[in-house]
């Protein structure tokens, strides 16, 4: 038995959902959903654990991460309650759930504590490389003589390592609320045999293609397949700039030139590309409100394209800066570049919009494990009758 | 010489209802070979344009002087016949009608040759009738130029006021000391959101004020006689037991008060009273079965007691019009915790408990604040048999009360505008918004925020007390449709009642006017679409929700309806009647009045002793207006000497000499 509480109501529509109140239940939008299931009826099934405050099985429950927003509930609701949009508030609010230190929370339902924290992040590390930056060659650059590579590496390490502790635990705390507490016994293996699903989805977003092969409207197809590709090329882009900076940052903390076939070259220049154009394509649709995904827009939804729109300009002008020689230019947008860098990835990777990048691999993972267990425990039919 | 026999039968398909199952083309072959026959035909609807258009002309062109038509069953057509046999200029009464549908192909589906056979019988049969039948004249009596309205709710005031202002007179008689009913104890009302009362207002002001009514409240119907158009009803009506002089003192003198029935108990009224500002008539009555006596001792004076000098007097009627109303339904002790639990309330009790609040003041219970609220629907109805505890009678409210859906997304409007920090609960089955407008109601109440939750009538919601220390005094646990079929709790500081109609005890009025009641015990018409406000008896016609549930828009239709019959059957100030009544052979009678004893009717026969060739006879002669045409005096009668017309013992002889034909006789006939 479930206890009713008003109040979920409310503290859904601060993370941003819109027309819950209006759902009168129908379903239309499970069945429009090219995703749902028998065992997944979302989004009204969201919709109605969120109408009831039915606080428990929300956070137990995947649903919500298992949605990419195509916008097929909102566009067929008869009564404008915005399903998707609820899709996308519940899962702000199962990032501030899965959360233990509080901050999830904070940054979602606070303009302010979210830019305020961006804001302070930035000035400490402006006012850490203020403090012990090395000299100033200003003859010609020497971005490695104002910050040494292995102290700006060792930062790198330091940063990733506490990324990953604030990661794992939220990821454990998720688990724990989806895959323990309903009672269901899964046999371990399963988690190690359905494991490629985990790196097949954060990789591919593979199911997000179904959202488009079902769609008989050929502009919205092309507009699902192109926020797909987009997605897709973001994806590779921040991904590869993640591993550059961690493992191969001596090729762009570096006082050298590379020749242009270097993959210090290209590859810099591709990851530049897609992610000017996976976050410039996020605020322009965001601007336009053209396609369902991008009608509704949390403060959320701005801060993080906009900061990764200013890291990669700020990393482009560096570079240009140090090819065209300017040693004081190079050095004070290399401080600016860390100063968005820093805050965009420990705020926005596990206590913000960033943090989807694992959670919704992860749920569909998690689903899997189940369905595979669920499946186990089934007795096979004519079993029994055999048995007899 | 006896005109010559032309009997024309028509079988008809009803679009297949009758034609799936009888072979109508075989049946039709047959009967034309019946003696007299002169045409047969099949048609697709016969009660169609075309249908009637055919037979009209078969009337005229081929002389046909007889109609047998076998169809749907007579109460749905047989009207409409008698109107083609009219116009063809053939008396309505040389028609006989067979119901095909309902007794042969509906019932035999599975047996196509047994019922053709079946059908072959009964046209047949009807055919042997045709051929005693006889033209006859419908009743025609003088009628009385005045109606009485029992009950003066809104259907009765609306029903009085339409007939009087078509100049008839009316007699308006209401129980209670003030007229409005139920509508004066409701505040805002649906579709519209106008004060109930104000509306009320306007239609008493008009029916106060109208030469033509004459109104007697505190009175009751006591007895009844006479048919329609002349029935003499006895009326006891109760003294007001104040002045206009002495009224206020004596209320203000008065001491003794009890449970305020306008506020369902909410508050105490004293004995003589008002119930509500602007309530008419205005002067303050005494309320007699809880007055009891009681001295009132007036400035200090001697104390007096008032005494109750009842009134006997008779009215003479054409018609009469029950408006006698609905009570809610009063949940038994502990359904839903109700009368346990104080949290647990009426519907009608949270309108006058909002109503008796003062403008901005915090919404609370029985003293604490009320922060959850649940609304219940379909309280006393849509009850289910052997899953619902029956009532008194054995039955349950297998009905639905159609206003309470409205009514409940009202009050949840009603509440979320004047109190937007509640949070408010309906748990329905479906909703059932049904009129227009109502719909926005629903609306209002889910963009509102309203949440709703959907029981089945099989697990009825749980109202239980909480335990200590929790949040809320109310549980209420039900099994939610809408999230699975899962069970909630829902912590709640009041629970209210969504109750249903029930018709108000009228037993004694029942009796008297000898009218049916459905099993739902509200009054029951002739027939729910081809005479919906009409009763089985002659002259008493049904207004507002004596009938069933209904809004006021709805009372008000079926009041003007009510109004508009009583308008036709007296407004020429004569009355006719159908002719199936008794008739005595004045020949073959001698008096032997075994039908008098026969007779259940009261005043539908009698001896009457005649002087004929300076011979003194008795004959028993029949009031047309009060027979029932139920034959029970032709089957006491030694003589023959007495049939009911239409349904002559010879012709029912005639039909079983057809009915119990062989059937190869009859196809060979
Ligand atoms: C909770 C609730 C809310 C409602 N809200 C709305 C609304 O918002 N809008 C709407 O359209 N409808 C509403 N309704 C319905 C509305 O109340 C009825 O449609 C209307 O009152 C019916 O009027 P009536 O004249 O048929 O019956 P009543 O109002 O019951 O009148 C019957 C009258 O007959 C009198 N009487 C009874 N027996 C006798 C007798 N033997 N002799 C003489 N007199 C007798 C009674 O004293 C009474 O005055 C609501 C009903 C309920 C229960
Ligand atoms: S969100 Fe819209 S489509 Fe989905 S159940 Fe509710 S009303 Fe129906
Ligand atoms: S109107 Fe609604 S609440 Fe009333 S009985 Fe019918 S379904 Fe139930």
């Amino acid at each position: 038995m479930s206890r009713v509480d008003p109040t979920l109501l409310h503290e859904l529509k601060e993370y941003g959902a819109v027309g819950i109140e209006k759902c009168f239940n129908c379903g239309n939008c499970t069945a429009i959903c090219p995703l749902a299931s028998d065992e997944y009826p979302f989004p009204r099934s969201v919709i109605r654990r969120a109408q009831i405050g039915d606080k428990e099985r929300m956070k137990s429950q995947l649903d919500p991460w298992l949605c990419y927003y195509c916008g097929d509930c909102s566009a067929t609701c008869p009564k404008g309650a915005e399903p998707g949009e609820t899709m996308m508030a519940s899962r702000r609010w199962l990032t501030g759930q899965y959360d233990w230190t509080g901050l999830a929370r904070k940054f979602y339902t606070s303009l302010a504590w979210e830019l305020g924290s961006i804001i302070l992040v930035g000035l400490l590390v402006v006012w850490i490389i203020a403090m012990f930056h090395g000299p100033l060659v200003t003859e010609r650059v020497e971005l490695n003589t104002f910050a040494p590579l292995h102290i700006v590496h060792l930062a790198d390490w330091v940063m990733a390592g506490a990324l990953v502790f604030f990661i794992a635990t939220n990821v454990l705390r998720m688990y724990w609320l989806t895959m323990r507490r309903d009672g269901q016994k899964i046999p371990f293996k399963f988690y190690v045999t359905e494991a490629w699903q985990l790196v097949l989805h954060a990789l591919t977003q593979k199911r997000w293609a179904t959202c488009a092969a079902d769609e008989k409207d050929e502009k919205t197809r092309n507009a699902k397949r192109t926020a797909r590709t987009i997605h897709l090329l973001l994806v590779s882009g921040y991904g590869l700039m993640l591993v550059l900076i961690i493992f191969f940052l001596s090729w762009f903390q570096t006082d050298n030139i590379y020749p242009l076939w270097h993959p210090q070259r290209w590859l810099g220049y591709y990851a530049t590309v897609v992610l000017l154009l996976g976050a410039g394509w996020a605020l322009w649709g965001r601007v336009k409100k053209e396609v369902e995904m991008h009608r509704f827009s949390h403060p959320s939804d701005w801060i993080f394209p906009i900061l990764l729109l200013v890291v990669t300009l700020t990393g482009i002008l560096q570079h240009a800066f140090r090819y065209w020689d300017m040693p004081l230019a190079t050095y004070y947008t290399y401080v600016v570049h860390l100063a968005f860098t820093a805050p965009m990835l420990i705020l926005e990777v596990p206590f913000g919009k960033w943090a989807h990048l694992y959670y919704r691999p992860l749920a569909v993972y998690f689903q899997a494990v189940k369905e595979k267990a669920k499946a186990e425990q089934q007795v096979p039919e004519g079993a029994l009758a055999a048995a007899d | 010489m006896p005109e010559k026999l032309k009997i024309g039968v028509y079988t008809c398909y009803c679009g297949g209802n009758i034609s799936h199952t009888v072979k109508c083309e075989q049946v039709a072959k047959v009967m034309e070979s019946q003696p007299d026959v002169v045409i047969s035909r099949t048609n697709m609807s016969l009660c169609s344009d075309a249908g009637q258009s055919q037979i009209e002309q078969d009337i005229k062109e081929l002389g046909v002087n007889r109609v047998v038509i076998g169809a749907c069953a007579p109460s749905l057509h047989e009207q409409t016949f008698r109107g083609t046999v009219m116009r063809a200029g053939l008396n309505p009464f040389l028609y006989h009608h067979i119901g095909l549908r309902e007794q042969d192909s509906w019932v035999h589906t599975c047996d196509c040759d047994g019922a053709t056979c079946k059908a072959m019988h009964l046209m047949a049969a009807g055919i042997a009738k045709a051929r005693h039948l006889q033209p006859l004249e419908p009743i025609r009596l003088e009628a009385e130029k005045q109606a009485l309205v029992i009950g003066g709710g809104v259907a009765g005031l609306r029903a009085a006021l339409d007939i009087a202002r078509q100049g008839l007179r009316v007699v308006l008689i209401e129980k209670s000391p003030f007229i409005g009913g139920r509508m004066a104890q409701l505040e805002a009302v649906f579709p519209t959101g106008e004060k109930a009362r104000d509306l009320l207002c306007d239609l008493v002001k008009k029916v106060a004020g109208h030469p033509n009514i004459k109104l007697y409240t505190q009175a009751e119907v006591t007895g009844v006689t006479g048919y329609v158009g002349n029935y003499g009803v006895r009326i006891l009506q109760h003294s007001r037991g104040v002045s206009a002089e002495d009224a206020q003192a004596l209320m203000t003198a008065c001491k003794k008060e009890v449970p305020d029935e306008f506020n369902y108990g909410l508050s105490q009224r004293k004995v003589i009273y008002q119930p509500f500002e602007g309530c008419y008539p205005q002067l303050p009555a005494v309320d007699w079965e809880n007055y009891q006596g009681e001295p009132i001792s007036l400035n200090g004076g001697q104390p007096i007691v008032l005494e109750d000098a009842p009134q006997t007097f008779d009215v003479s009627v054409g018609a009469i019009v029950v408006a006698t109303g609905f009570d809610p339904y009063e949940p038994r002790q502990g359904e839903y915790s109700y009368g346990e639990l104080k949290e647990v309330v009426t519907l009608p009790q949270l309108i006058r408990h909002l109503a008796l609040m003062k403008s901005g003041e915090a919404l609370t219970w029985n003293g604490h604040p009320v922060r959850d609220v649940a609304l219940i629907h379909c309280v006393g109805s849509r009850e289910i048999e052997g899953v619902d505890e029956p009532h008194e009678d054995g039955q349950v409210n297998n009905y639905c009360s159609r206003v309470c859906c409205t009514a409940s997304l009202h009050m949840a409007v009603e509440l979320h505008e004047k109190f937007p920090a509640l949070n408010i609960y309906e748990l329905y089955q479906d909703i059932r918004t049904y009129g227009r407008g109502h719909e926005d109601y629903y609306r209002g109440a889910l963009d509102g925020g309203v949440r709703f939750v959907r029981y089945s009538g099989e697990e009825r919601p749980q109202v239980t007390p909480a335990p200590t220390g929790d949040t809320h005094p109310v549980l209420l646990r039900v099994k939610d449709s809408l999230t699975y079929n899962e069970e909630l709790e829902i912590p709640v500081d009041l629970v209210v009642l969504a109750v249903g109609m029930v018709p108000r005890q009228i037993d004694d009025l029942v009796n008297m006017l000898k009218v049916s009641r459905g099993t739902d015990r509200f009054l029951l018409e002739v027939h729910p679409k081809l005479r919906p406000v009409e009763t089985a008896v002659n002259g008493v016609i049904l207004a507002g929700t004596a009938q069933g549930p209904m809004n006021i828009q709805e009372s008000l239709s079926a009041a003007s309806a009510a109004a508009a019959k009583v308008l036709t059957l007296l407004g020429r100030g004569k009355v006719e009647l159908p002719p199936f009544v008794a008739a005595v052979d004045a020949e073959k009678c001698n008096g032997t009045g075994a039908c008098v004893e026969a007779c259940q009717y009261d005043g539908a026969i009698a001896l009457q002793t005649f002087t004929e060739n300076g011979k003194e006879i008795k004959r028993a002669v029949v009031t047309p207006a009060n027979c029932v045409g139920c034959g029970a005096c032709v089957a006491a009668c030694p003589n023959r000497a007495i049939d009911v017309q239409g349904w002559t013992l010879s012709q029912y002889e005639a039909m079983v000499d057809a009915i119990g034909m062989n059937i190869v006789d009859l196809v060979e006939a």
